[in-house]
């Protein structure tokens, strides 16, 4: 159980309890609820001595992942995070402007048909 | 790791797409998923807490602050500038909440069904039915099960005429590809073609030559 005086479950994680990382908050900061396919991306703004928010090992893991283009669950599960608290971290960031939203379809929005082609055509020649 | 997408390139933006695999438990989700996904399967966890109270009943076990719901996704890339993401979704109806969001911008879904136990998949048709969410049925072939006619399966369930039911082995990619690409094509069938609305638009008045 205690390796190191920490608690590890059997993947050798340290046991947190999941909102823990995120300072017990359950809401992104600006209220905002990311789509799960929305692609994140590193702006490469470097932090500065006026951010509100100091980063959290979880926040700079995602900023190391984001150097390419992530969607949130690539984040999700590449950080074991669960996807509420992704959500929560990568909301601060965006405030910080460390982490940028690229443009996409906007949520609910159906897509075109020549879109709907594509994924056909690339669907058909896997 | 190595599960990142590739950086946007000039040849436009990046465009994804999710669609949903549900079916009651056991049904075979996380295997089509597995199998059909460029990555090990992806597992994600979502963390029930007082976020989610209002949703999930949890009356009598109100010192129970967080559950967590494992989900399963998978992801396909498709040519440069298109990835489409597959979503298992949980099964238990006390995570429905969760098929909200799931479902939120999803071009469509498919309901793996089990011939052995055809009742577990009413609630996902129903759901997707209420929802408009285009979906196919797909029937897991079990190895052992009975092998029931499509046309059987389709009277069993009470579909509407449009619902494409096919046959599927989840283990396989080559069958998961095509349930997928069922799916797609009734979805395309069902939008209107770009070219064809320009067409049969009124002419517009020539703008007038710039000076």
């Amino acid at each position: 159980m205690g390796v190191g005086g920490k608690w590890v479950d059997r993947d050798s994680d340290p046991v947190v309890r999941p909102y823990a990382v995120t300072g017990g908050r359950t809401e992104p900061a600006d209220g905002a609820v990311i789509d799960l396919i929305a692609v994140v991306m590193n702006s490469g703004r470097p932090a500065e001595p006026t951010d509100q928010l100091g980063l959290g090992p979880e926040h700079r893991r995602i900023l190391n992942l984001c150097r390419h283009p992530a969607t949130v669950a690539d984040v999700a599960s590449d950080t074991g995070l669960p996807i509420g608290v992704v959500r929560v971290l990568l909301a601060d960031l965006i405030q910080q402007g460390r982490i940028k939203v690229l443009p996409g379809r906007p949520a609910g929005q159906k897509p075109s048909a020549q879109l709907l082609r594509e994924v056909l055509h690339g669907l058909r020649a896997l | 790791m190595g599960s990142g997408l590739s950086d946007p390139g000039p040849e436009g933006p990046l465009a994804t797409f999710k669609i949903l695999i549900a079916g009651g438990f056991g049904a075979g989700k996380t295997t089509f998923v597995g199998a059909i996904s460029e990555v090990r399967p992806l597992r994600t966890e979502e963390a029930l807490t007082s976020a989610g109270v209002s949703h999930d009943d949890v009356a009598g076990v109100e010192n129970k602050t967080t559950t967590t719901v494992a989900m399963d996704f998978g992801r396909i890339t498709l040519g440069d500038r298109r990835v489409l993401y597959l979503f298992g979704t949980p099964g238990q109806e006390r995570f429905w909440f969760m098929w909200d969001d799931l479902s939120c911008g999803a071009l469509g879904a498919v309901v793996l069904a089990d011939t052995r136990r055809l009742a577990d998949c009413f609630a996902s048709i129903d759901y997707f039915e209420k929802r408009r969410l285009a979906f196919v049925v797909a029937i897991n072939c079990f190895d052992g099960a009975h092998r029931y006619d499509p046309a059987e399966v389709r009277a069993a369930l009470d579909l509407r005429p449009g619902v494409p039911v096919v046959l599927c082995d989840a283990r396989q990619a080559e069958s998961a590809k095509h349930v997928l690409i069922a799916l797609v094509e009734l979805i395309l069938d069902s939008t209107p073609d770009e070219d064809h609305e320009i067409r049969a638009a009124p002419a517009a008045p020539a703008a007038p030559p710039l000076v």
